[in-house]
């Protein structure tokens, strides 16, 4: 017993313990409004050989691919042996000569992972511990997160600790399956968590250096329930109020270890305290864990390669007066395919990318709902406030009300102790209707058409010009107005999909973005903010009209919402518009086609959208790889592959860099946010990925749990990483491309050190684009540039492994 | 030897799973089950019921009954399979293994169809077995998952249990009548012997059709892919139910086991039903509603309503199937509720007045249908018809809900009534000749309605009124005990040490 440190272990370093430990833990959103969130985002002010060290520990999640898969792209030539080299001159470490060395090492990973008092226990006495206690929480956690699917409701707007302990003093079932004494030992806990827990952490016996990898070990086995709180501390941080949901969830992990120990003490003890131990050293990187991580930077290289090649090669950009249509489409990757459709159509046809929330952070009430939601980056607080039509839409708003209301009377019929006896003896028959309507996709899914949206925060005309200003500025939109300037946003269109919200746009939330889309257009389409527009050297043409667009990603239908303002002047424009509109559709469904399993054709895209049984009805963003902030003339007419975030942005009329500055901290930062998070969801699908669809069973209306129960899954499932063949993700590290320079990023790299890391660290590649639009400099940390195309580049891969 | 034509559809299922290949036949071969099903549907309207030639020795072996109640059970199956095959095809596309799960669930389907119109009891045991068999396998598609191994060790226990009872019942059957042909023996006169067969055959159908206490496998069973929830609970959990309503004529020779019947099937339907409320995940909700629903459908067979039995398990399959098919639609359904603002709480006042309206409704519709011919049993349980009705209007009586909301409630009610009585009429037209009517009830049929009434009455009342408590210290800690199904599920386990694992060192 010489490692008992426990009197060190007060309550003030148990309190900041818990409060690292929380952010090592990255949110995850309801599946109602579910957005990517970068699974790495506690680990980000270290590297991903460190990481590895790090998950290795605690849950033995590895953070790369294995081995296996790097050697297979090395020896059909994707990677190439200077792709490694160039990535292990970065790497100072002696353990790993050359490349073969690394090779070598990268097949000799052994995991080191620390096993807590359950897993022990389970080695003990033949019992799943780890198991029941998953499932306990799991069903607590259900209950307690539920927004609507029991009739019963479990949470009655306790805290996560009063609750747990009113549930672990009633459940009978730890003590059924031999865990005794245990509701009693719940009974017998202080009523503050930070008391329990400090309590616990003293019994096991965990040292201060010890309670870092520990807490993160306990909140991780948690999986999605410690996410979804962390979720809601997010949201508390973002309002600037308390949230101690993490520490209460801690305590109670902590209980249970407590009490397992307890049980098994004589047996356990010595065990216990060399993990204690452990716990309590650094983390040390294997050569393994760095040979890995200098694999996955070759594999990154390797794809920069292939970009670079593509912006190189000779396109033929012949400019034109004045556009006929310019459209805005959001800077989600699947917008690429379409946009090149699109231009495709005519030399009139331009289109430009910006976030998919085009500038709006609203807070919008759709028709007929109360529910607030929020339409705008995760990282914001909502700026405005909108709602679904007018006050003379009331009559109609009040009817739809009553009709979901009597439906919603009548899912309870269904749904309750007695009634649903008469609901299935009076309507059952009816379902040989709704079983024949649904296996042939007979119901339609239309594109939302809820009446024009209005703001409902009062802004003057300063403040209206001020916002159309900033957007159009933001966007590098300022200047050789077409007639008809389309707004975007997108939305996905799947049937019977749980993540249906992950492939609607991140920008907004996870909603579809045609409210923003539209208000936006109202907006620009305003005499007086036009005139506004004016007075400040924007001068958009009397003949140029703005209409709201929602683009459907599933099918590359583009629908238009001309119905919001007068379109009279504009009827001829708009039908050409329609006509493009159509034929870049067949066009991008048919790309689109040629990786969608049992897709032969472009007609087949469109059918997946109304397929009840179809897990794959589009790819999201899966294969997302680059991130270019460009004027678009770098990038049209390059096939990008649909795996390019493209933001247009012209350095040269961004005086002082403010518009620099917004893309590297908002849109980059989202984009890292969904590429990591594909990767994570690729490297680490059991940990980091959302489990198998065929599984998935929806829990509480947030979330899914694979199966009967336990933990909820976050992250991206299976089916939407991999086709059952191969991957559909590579999981490669985001390529920024941006086309400013130099000392401007570095200007803003210094001021936003949060950004700063995640380059420094490897967790997005950095470069600048020359004059010519060309892969030109590579970030290599530190504030430093090294030309890309000098082959010997030793300090490029600095920290990226 | 026409008579034989529905023997086709298993076996050209049984054709797809063995010869390979299964995710491009099996949807093909579960139309043509269908139109086999059909066609044979045809030949019962011209040729009238019938039992084919037996294809055996010593009374023994295969032969099809062809009646109303085989040909209702053949086509409910055979649609549904259909239905959920066809789903199969493209959920699991590209899984590995696909090929085996398609082949597996043709197989499973067969054996259903197999089941449904068994002529003999040789074919009946194969049959049931055979269900149990398959559906196993499915269970273990995934046979890493812990969580799947441990459902399919309970399973298993229940399963030999009811297979071992079921073959019990048919060798008493077989040798008090000295015959295999179900149709000969359900003609006979039963003595005493047939309520030993009886009592077999209810225990067969309780463990069958996951009765309390031994429901708490099918909660567990979604640790396979969808679509095996879909089959197992619309076609093979009715297995048990359909069992009580084909041996009809022997199970009401035994008035005492029918009252047992009557006695589990409603604790277990109040049990799932209460159950059922605390569930927060939509596949273990469903699972808990069809625990509920099979043991309504008990109590009905334990009433002698063995046409409501039916079509109770027709329209509850028809509904499970589409409900576990589109369950990944929870998370938008969840929302829905949450976008028109609050839900109005009747007070008790309010539930008073919704249980008057629902009787005055039931009392109307109930007599433009007819209510009068109906049997003392039937009227009884129609009060459930009433207690949920009520709950529906409640929702609209609250004080708070505006009256163009009580007057959609009320149309829904109805309309709901309306549907219930003419599905009824229906379903007794259509069986008036093939199954027993009810007889008269004597003072342990009473007791039992009585009791029924009640305890359901009780329930529903509690339910209406469920957000005025639900929040109460006692009733939190009820809830605990409620969500865990009132740890059966854990005794379970621990008997049979569902959560040891092998150990590591």
């Amino acid at each position: 017993m010489t490692y008992q440190t426990h009197q060190f272990c007060d309550e003030p370093t148990v309190r900041d313990a818990a409060q690292k430990a929380a952010l090592a833990i990255p949110p995850v959103w309801p599946l109602t409004t579910s957005v990517a969130v970068n699974p790495f985002l506690g680990q980000s002010s270290e590297g991903l050989a460190q990481t590895a060290a790090r998950l290795d520990r605690i849950t033995g999640t590895a953070v790369t691919m294995p081995a296996e898969w790097y050697i297979q792209r090395f020896e059909t030539g994707q990677i190439t042996r200077d792709d490694i080299d160039t990535a292990l001159q970065g790497v100072k470490t002696k353990d790993l000569p050359d490349v073969d060395a690394v090779l070598k090492a990268a097949q000799q990973h052994q995991s080191e992972t620390l096993p807590c008092v359950a897993d022990l226990a389970t080695d003990h006495s033949g019992t799943d511990w780890p198991g029941i206690l998953a499932d306990r929480m799991g069903v607590w956690a259900g209950g307690f997160f539920d927004q609507g699917q029991a009739l019963w409701s479990a949470n009655d707007g306790q805290s996560i600790w009063d609750a747990w302990r009113s549930f672990a003093a009633h459940d009978l079932t730890p003590e059924i399956l031999g865990l005794s004494g245990f509701a009693e030992h719940v009974t017998a806990l202080p009523r503050s968590a930070e008391i329990a827990l400090t309590q616990s952490v003293q019994r096991l016996g965990l040292s201060p250096e010890g309670l870092e990898t520990y807490f993160h070990q306990q909140l991780m086995k948690l999986g999605g329930w410690a996410q979804y709180a962390r979720h809601h501390q997010w949201q508390a941080d973002l309002a600037g109020t308390p949230d101690h949901g993490m520490r209460d969830l801690l305590a109670t992990q902590l209980v249970w270890q407590v009490a397992i120990l307890d049980q098994y003490d004589d047996a356990l003890a010595q065990d216990w305290a060399e993990i204690c131990a452990k716990h309590a050293t650094p983390l040390t990187v294997t050569p393994a864990q760095r040979a890995l991580g200098i694999l996955q930077t070759a594999a990154d290289y390797a794809q920069q390669r292939t970009l670079a090649e593509k912006l190189v090669a000779p396109v033929e950009n012949a400019p034109v007066d004045r556009a006929k249509v310019q459209a805005v489409f959001c800077i989600d990757v699947r917008s690429e395919v379409f946009r090149r459709a699109f231009e495709a159509q005519d030399k009139g046809v331009q289109t430009l990318g910006f976030a998919g929330f085009f500038g709006l952070a609203a807070q919008h009430h759709d028709f007929a709902s109360d529910v607030p939601e929020n339409r705008l980056p995760v990282l914001l607080n909502p700026g405005v406030h909108s709602v679904s039509g007018t006050d003379w839409h009331s009559h109609q708003d009040r009817t739809a009300r009553i009709t979901a209301r009597a439906t919603r009377a009548w899912g309870r019929f269904k749904l309750a102790a007695v009634s649903s006896f008469a609901f299935v003896e009076a309507t059952g028959p009816i379902y040989v209707g709704k079983l024949i309507r649904d296996v042939f996709g007979l119901s339609g899914n239309k594109a939302p058409d809820a009446p024009k949206p209005r703001l409902t925060t009062e802004l003057t005309l300063d403040q209206q010009v001020d916002a159309a200003e900033t957007i159009l500025g933001a966007m590098s939109l300022t200047k050789d107005f077409a007639r008809i300037v389309m707004i975007a946003g997108h939305g996905a269109n799947v049937t019977n999909n749980p993540h249906a919200s992950a492939l609607h746009c991140g920008a907004c939330g996870g909603h579809s973005g045609e409210v923003n889309a539209r208000l936006l257009a109202a907006l620009l389409n305003d005499p007086g903010v036009r005139k506004g527009l004016q007075d400040r050297g924007i001068t958009v043409p009397a003949d140029t009209l703005f209409i709201g667009a929602l683009h459907d990603t599933t099918t590359d239908q583009v629908t238009l919402y001309d119905g919001d303002q007068l379109t009279d002047n504009h009827r001829d424009d708009l039908a050409a518009l329609r006509d493009w509109l159509g034929a870049a559709a067949k066009i991008a469904r048919s790309e689109r086609a040629l990786t969608l399993p049992r897709a032969e054709n472009q007609e087949d895209v469109a059918k997946r959208a109304l397929n009840w049984a179809e897990l794959r009805p589009e790819w999201g963003l899966a294969g997302c790889s680059a991130f270019i902030a460009a004027p678009r003339h770098r990038t049209t007419g390059r096939d990008l592959g649909g795996q390019s975030f493209l933001h247009s942005y012209n350095w040269q009329s961004d005086t002082d860099f403010k518009v620099l500055e917004l893309i590297m901290t908002a849109p980059v930062v989202v984009a890292s946010w969904i590429s990591l998070q594909y990767y994570g969801s690729t490297v680490a699908p059991d940990v980091f990925g959302g489990g198998n669809k065929l599984l998935h069973n929806v829990t509480g209306g947030i979330g899914v749990i694979e199966g009967n129960g336990g933990t909820l899954r976050a992250g991206l499932p299976w089916q939407s990483v991999h086709d059952g063949e191969t991957y559909q993700h590579d999981p490669l590290r985001l390529s920024v491309l941006i086309e400013a320079p130099r000392d401007a990023m570095n200007t803003i790299l210094e001021k936003h050190p949060d950004v700063r890391e995640l380059f420094d660290n490897g967790w997005l590649h950095l470069f600048a684009m020359d004059q010519d639009g060309h892969m030109a400099w590579r970030y290599a940390g530190d504030l430093t540039w090294v030309a890309f195309n000098q082959v010997d580049q030793n300090q490029t891969a600095a920290k990226a492994a | 030897m026409i008579y034989l034509v529905p023997l086709l559809a298993p076996a050209l299922l049984f054709g797809c799973a063995l010869f390979g290949r299964s995710t491009r036949t099996a949807e093909w071969g579960a139309l043509a089950a269908l139109a086999i099903v059909t066609v044979s549907a045809v030949i019962l309207a011209l040729a009238g019921s019938g039992t084919s030639p037996l294809i055996g020795a010593a009374g023994l072996g295969l032969s099809t009954r062809l009646d109303m109640l085989s040909i209702v059970m053949l086509l409910l199956v055979a649609f549904i399979g259909w239905i959920v095959l066809r789903y199969s095809k493209t959920y699991l596309d590209r899984e590995p293994g696909q090929d085996r799960f398609m082949a597996l669930m043709c197989a499973t389907l067969a054996s259903v169809l197999l089941l449904v119109q068994s002529g003999n009891l040789v074919q009946l045991v194969a049959a049931w077995i055979a269900t149990g068999f398959f559906l196993q396998k499915l269970l273990l598609f995934y046979a890493d998952c812990p969580g799947a191994i441990r459902a399919a060790r309970k399973k298993l226990w229940v399963t030999r249990l009811s297979e071992v009872s079921l073959i019990a019942a048919v060798i008493i059957l077989f040798w008090t009548y000295g015959t295999g042909d179900i149709a000969t023996i359900l003609l006979a006169d039963h003595g005493t012997a047939a309520v030993w067969a009886a009592g077999l055959l209810a225990l067969a159908a309780i463990l069958k059709s996951a009765q309390f206490p031994s429901h708490s496998w099918l909660t567990e069973v979604m640790e396979a892919p969808t679509p095996v929830s879909a089959l197992l609970h619309a076609g093979v959990i009715n297995a048990g139910g359909f069992l009580l309503i084909r041996f009809a004529d022997v199970m009401l020779s035994a008035p005492i086991i029918l009252a047992i019947l009557a006695m589990i099937g409603g604790l277990t339907a109040l049990f799932g039903g209460i159950v059922m409320l605390t569930q927060s995940a939509v596949k273990t909700s469903l699972a808990w509603s069809t625990i509920a629903q099979m043991g309504f459908m008990i109590l009905q067979c334990g009433l002698a309503l063995f046409p409501l039995a039916l079509l109770h398990i027709v329209a509850h399959s028809l509904y499970k199937a589409h409900a576990f098919l589109s369950s990944g639609t929870a998370v938008d359904v969840v929302a829905a509720t949450r976008r028109p603002g609050p839900v109005a709480i009747p007070n008790a006042a309010a539930v008073g007045r919704a249980f008057l309206v629902a009787l005055a409704i039931y009392a109307i519709i109930g007599t433009i249908f007819g209510l009068t011919g109906k049997s003392v049993q039937a009227i009884a349980l129609g009060a459930i018809l009433i207690f949920g009705v009520a709950y529906l209007l409640a929702q609209g009586l609250a004080d708070a809900a505006p009256r163009a909301l009580t007057k959609l409630t009320a149309g829904y009610a109805l309309a709901a009534t309306t549907g219930y009585f003419a599905l009824q009429s229906l379903s007794e037209w259509m069986m008036a000749s093939t199954l027993p009517a009810t007889p008269a009830p004597g003072p342990l049929e009473w007791a039992l309605m009585i009791i029924a009434l009640l305890s359901f009455g009780g329930v529903a009342v509690a339910q209406a009124m469920l957000p005025l408590w639900a929040h109460h210290p006692v009733a939190r800690g009820l809830r605990v005990h409620i969500t865990n199904g009132f740890y059966i599920n854990a005794m379970f386990d621990r008997l049979i040490n569902g959560w040891s694992v092998k150990k590591s060192s």
